[in-house]
């Protein structure tokens, strides 16, 4: 009975990761499969919605704000792989090792990151940027772009780019409407709620989309891993005020 | 979302507040908050990579160099992938320390505690070959003999009793060697030191001379630059004199032709004036010859009737002087 149980398990996940959209995440990270990188590196957030700060500029709490959504990205990008079984060095500790640093983030990311290899042995290195922030009448929208680039050879083994939006609920006023988590991070972070819903849509970005990429070396992984079902290269995502998540694919806004 | 707000080993509100301010109580309130993690996690058996690093890069932050470097090793001993990183680290943070495997581990623990605390550990992670390097990491021969899976198999057969004698030994036996090798290790640091001087001056010698190089290349693109700036400055004026001197002309150009289309116009206006007059003057005298014409005929015709009435008084008169005639007769 148990044996036929596991069977229909077994069966029901298999049918589950065949039939969800997407392509497979063999060819999607096909590059990622073939380097297996066991020791990742994430850089410093690269913020390019510095222009912010000029628009608006006397509006210090809204800048305040977006800083601390992305530290909080920077925070939050470690635990999805870490749980994806890469060894990922914390926050910190990158952030010292990225103090001695000479070369611009740009620069890093095109020229070539042998030493990273060689030197510290790390095996891939992982470049967010965030591009755009947005918030319109009922909702935060952020643009995110994941980079991850074989340490070796220098060649690109993931990008995704993703426009997450998270729908907030307003009153009469257009003031948001706190759901019950917003204001238990609120609490926790000792912040507004606008910036706590800022922080949870990066930190589900993250999660969704770090999570997705296949098994490393510390974790056993699945045989059906390489065939399920990913996201595309280029998408839009939606966290709806109940906290599901709703893929626009193809994205309308890129 | 299985893990959103949940990140393994990283106490995120401390972070944040850190990252946001960083303020030494902030760093001491996330280097406690890192402390109880790393205990949580030991007990969990949850550790995660980075939290001994992050722990002793809050420590070494705070000036507590000794157990800083006792955290990088720990960090070491647990996941070697991390050891050329962490190496790097130690180097910018408690460069002093460097050699050093064990610093300050036996200035706060005592054996005991420490016996009890690498048993906990082990027990719970079962990585008897880390705790052990732990304690001494010097004895690196016994390290590399001692593979986990070896160590995990024998630990997974023994007791917790035997466990705990077998670890005793183990920690009396390493103190024996370290106390009967510390004067050849002393030897070796106090070596290892004077090169690491020795080198630390010849790349400070380097460093400087690179420095001087990139000083020397900057100050000459800074200057190339600035001669470059002020031709662009200079050809710029030039053009907008340029342009200025167009406009003036085009300025005076377009006056004159407004003074010539001026004059025209009041020549045009003066001209139909006068023949305007000389129109008026004409109406004007033919007016007048037609009021005079008008004034004599109405004489002569005054004069006519003033005549034909003068002729009908003589007619009335004659005619009753004829009929006064004709009277008498009778």
């Amino acid at each position: 009975m148990k044996k036929r149980l596991h069977l229909l398990v077994i069966l029901a996940t298999i049918a589950l990761a065949w039939g969800c959209k997407g392509e497979k995440k063999l060819v999607q990270y096909n590059d990622l499969y073939r380097e297996r990188p066991a020791v990742i590196y994430i850089v410093p957030i690269e913020d390019k919605a510095e222009h912010r700060a000029q628009r608006e500029v006397d509006d210090s709490l809204y800048n305040l704000s977006l800083n601390a959504a992305t530290q909080h990205l920077y925070m939050t990008a470690s635990a999805p792989l870490v749980y994806k079984g890469y060894y990922v060095l914390g926050p910190l500790a990158t952030a010292q090792l990225a103090a001695t640093e000479t070369r611009t983030l740009k620069q890093l990311r095109n020229e070539s990151i042998n030493d990273y290899y060689s030197d510290l042995g790390i095996d891939a290195v992982l470049f967010i940027k965030v591009t755009k922030w947005e918030n319109t009448f009922n909702s935060w929208s952020v643009d995110i772009d994941y980079t991850l680039r074989a340490a070796e050879h220098g060649t690109e083994i993931m990008h995704t780019f993703v426009h997450a939006t998270k729908s907030v609920r307003t009153d009469f006023r257009g003031n948001p409407l706190p759901l019950k988590e917003d204001l238990a991070f609120a609490e926790k972070y000792g912040c507004d709620i606008e910036t706590a819903q800022r922080c949870r849509l990066v930190e589900i970005v993250n999660e969704y989309i770090l999570s997705d990429l296949p098994s490393g070396k510390r974790s056993r992984g699945t045989v059906i891993e390489p065939h399920a079902k990913t996201h595309p290269e280029y998408f839009s995502l939606c966290i709806n005020p109940d906290g599901s998540i709703m893929l626009i694919d193809p994205p309308t806004e890129l | 979302m299985g893990c959103a707000g949940e990140y393994p080993g990283i106490p995120s509100a401390e972070m944040l507040d850190y990252q946001n301010h960083h303020t030494y109580g902030s760093l001491h309130r996330l280097a406690t908050a890192y402390g109880k993690a790393i205990n949580a996690a030991i007990k969990a058996d949850t550790l995660h990579p980075g939290m001994y690093a992050d722990y002793g890069v809050t420590l070494a932050l705070m000036g507590h160099q000794g157990p800083a470097c006792r955290m990088l090793n720990a960090e070491m001993n647990a996941f070697p992938e991390s050891r050329p990183m962490v190496t790097r680290l130690k180097k910018q943070l408690i460069p002093e320390m460097m050699g050093d495997t064990l610093c300050g581990l036996r200035d706060t623990v005592n054996l005991d505690q420490l016996a009890s605390w690498a048993y906990d550990s082990l027990t719970s992670l079962m990585t008897l070959p880390n705790v052990v390097s732990v304690i001494d990491s010097s004895d690196t021969a016994w390290l590399h003999r001692q593979t986990p899976t070896d160590s995990t198999e024998r630990i997974l057969r023994l007791t917790a009793t035997q466990k705990r004698e077998l670890l005793e030994q183990e920690v009396l036996e390493a103190e024996r060697q370290k106390k009967a090798r510390i004067d050849s290790i002393a030897a070796a640091k106090e070596a290892q030191i004077i090169a690491r001087e020795k080198a630390k001056k010849e790349q400070a010698t380097a460093r400087e001379e690179a420095k001087a190089k990139q000083a020397a290349d900057r100050e000459q693109e800074r200057a190339r630059k600035a001669a470059e700036r002020e031709e662009a400055k200079a050809k710029q004026a030039e053009e907008r004199a340029k342009k200025a001197a167009e406009r003036e002309e085009a300025k005076a150009k377009q006056a004159a032709e407004r003074e010539q289309e001026r004059a025209r116009k009041a020549a045009e206006r003066e001209e139909a004036k006068a023949q305007q007059a000389a129109e008026r003057e004409q109406e004007r005298a033919k007016k007048a010859v037609e009021r005079e014409e008008a004034k004599a005929r109405q004489a002569a015709e005054r004069e006519q009737e003033r005549a034909m009435k003068a002729a009908e008084r003589e007619k009335a008169k004659s005619a009753k002087a004829t009929e006064e005639e004709g009277g008498e007769e009778q």
